[in-house]
């Protein structure tokens, strides 16, 4: 993907749609002005991505934030601290399973 | 020389909000530095989804409280698209204008706390808050709120801007250009000033790619990308401006290109002002209704005072099924760890100041 062009790395984020989770990584080319969408369908028996932030060293903290908020096991990357601080880490809140206002007291 | 570790925030007057930084000093050299966020999380993107549109709006708003009609202005215009709602054509003007006096304000904002941390006199400060107040003034006579507006309604405005609307900006204009003449004179003729931002923090162009950096730090690093010229909204298709761009990658530049777009800002609200139709710029409020296109997902980017934001939102009928807020500063303060790698201690907040950070909007 970088080789043709995009070589820019805007966004991962994540979409849960409760029997799968998508992963969309949004690039861009810088020259031609174009964007590009990448989909990623995960089944949850298998929630795991490869990292991608060899390529794209933006990666590193999106990358960080999706594996706290949606448990997204990221593959090639031993992170010891948690991005967001005074977080749990155990519970994923942007998963639509995790009910806002009765589970907030999961929160530390 | 034994490697000290020291821990600066998260209570900090240099980080500008709750921002935690690990350093690591051999003497007085950084040798690593670990930003810690988080501590202003509040999970707005799970609470968007249990809102509806309407009352999603004043949670954008408080994601940058520098700048909140920006924010504002991104999500609305989202909704927009997702409802298939078009904006009338003077208040697309309307728009531009406040939009980029709101940049000016922000802008002015970090100037003068950039200035202050830098260990400039605090007369920068004192001017800086001098013009933006006379900004606010005017936002405050246009929407009716003095901090957050939320005067955006679908296809336009709450209500008509006030009938000096024009005659005012075109004033405010006229005063800003004047009064920002004299920045660069007190700046750049303090040795203060130039030896605590030349050559600090410097990123090169690839670097600057790579860690995807946005807004004007992209841009001081020499990468010309600007959302107004790459993907126009509103009318900036029609208004002529050009993107500040320069080759260094310091603290400098950083402010140089700040500096520069507040210029171009007045130059786009004087076009704006000039090609401003008549006519009502009311729109309808955001009702409690199912998008009538219900589009499977709608992406909009949109520039703001600190880079690039997007918003990828998922409409559901009455609330969004998912929202994802791309926040410039997060992306922004990632780069960091390597901008103060090898710097002196004493620059680091020269460094932090510079990167424009809102933890708002980095921790959601």
């Amino acid at each position: 993907m970088k080789a043709s062009g995009f070589d820019y790395l805007k966004k991962i984020t994540a979409i849960d749609y409760n029997d799968h989770i998508d992963v969309l990584y949004l690039v861009y080319n810088i020259k031609k002005r174009e964007d590009a969408v990448i989909r990623a369908t995960l089944k949850p028996d298998d929630l795991s991505v490869e990292t991608v932030m060899r390529i794209y060293r933006a990666a590193d903290w999106y990358e960080r934030e999706l594996s706290e908020m949606f448990g997204i096991k990221i593959k090639g990357r031993r992170v010891k601290r948690l991005l967001l601080e005074l977080w749990n880490g155990a519970d994923y809140p942007l998963r639509k399973s995790f009910v806002w206002g009765k589970d907030y007291n999961k929160v530390k | 020389m034994a490697i000290m570790r020291i821990n600066v925030g998260p209570i900090h007057p240099g980080t500008h909000g709750v921002l935690k930084l690990v350093v690591d000093v051999e003497g007085d050299t950084i040798k690593r530095v670990e930003p810690h966020i988080g501590f202003l999380h509040r999970g707005v993107e799970k609470l968007m989804e249990t809102r509806m549109y309407m009352q999603n709006q004043s949670y954008t708003e408080k994601l940058d409280y520098i700048a909140p009609l920006s924010w504002d202005d991104l999500y609305v215009n989202s909704v927009e698209k997702a409802l298939g709602v078009p904006v009338k054509e003077p208040a697309q003007y309307e728009r531009v204008i406040l939009l980029e006096f709101q940049r000016i304000a922000s802008h002015l904002l970090w100037l003068g706390t950039f200035v202050n941390d830098v260990g400039q006199l605090f007369t920068v400060f004192m001017w800086c808050f001098r013009d933006r107040a006379k900004i606010m003034k005017l936002l405050e006579d246009v929407s009716g709120g003095r901090m957050f507006y939320v005067n955006l309604r679908l296809g336009g405005f709450n209500k008509n801007p006030p009938a000096d609307f024009k005659e005012r900006s075109y004033a405010l204009c006229d005063y800003l250009e004047e009064k920002l003449m004299a920045y660069p004179d007190v700046l750049d003729s303090s040795s203060i000033f130039m030896e605590r931002t030349k050559g600090i923090g410097v990123l090169s162009k690839d670097d600057a790619i790579n860690y995807g950096v946005s807004g004007p730090v992209l841009r001081a690093s020499g990468v010309e990308e600007d959302v107004r010229k790459s993907h126009p909204y509103y009318v900036y298709d029609k208004i002529k401006f050009k993107v500040p761009c320069t080759y260094n990658g310091d603290t400098y530049d950083r402010y140089e290109i700040r500096y520069e777009e507040m210029l171009e800002s007045i130059s786009i609200i004087r076009q704006a002002l000039d090609a401003m139709p008549e006519g009502p710029t009311v729109g309808m409020p955001i009702r409690l209704i199912g998008p009538q296109a219900k589009p499977e997902h709608v992406i909009m980017q949109e520039e703001l005072p600190r880079g690039e934001g997007i918003i990828y939102l998922v409409p559901d009928k009455q609330r969004p099924y998912r929202i994802s807020l791309r926040s410039p500063a997060f992306i922004n303060l990632s780069v960091l760890p390597k901008l103060s790698e090898g710097m002196k201690f004493a620059d680091l907040f020269s460094i932090v100041g510079s990167l424009d950070v809102i933890f708002a909007e980095i921790d959601r």
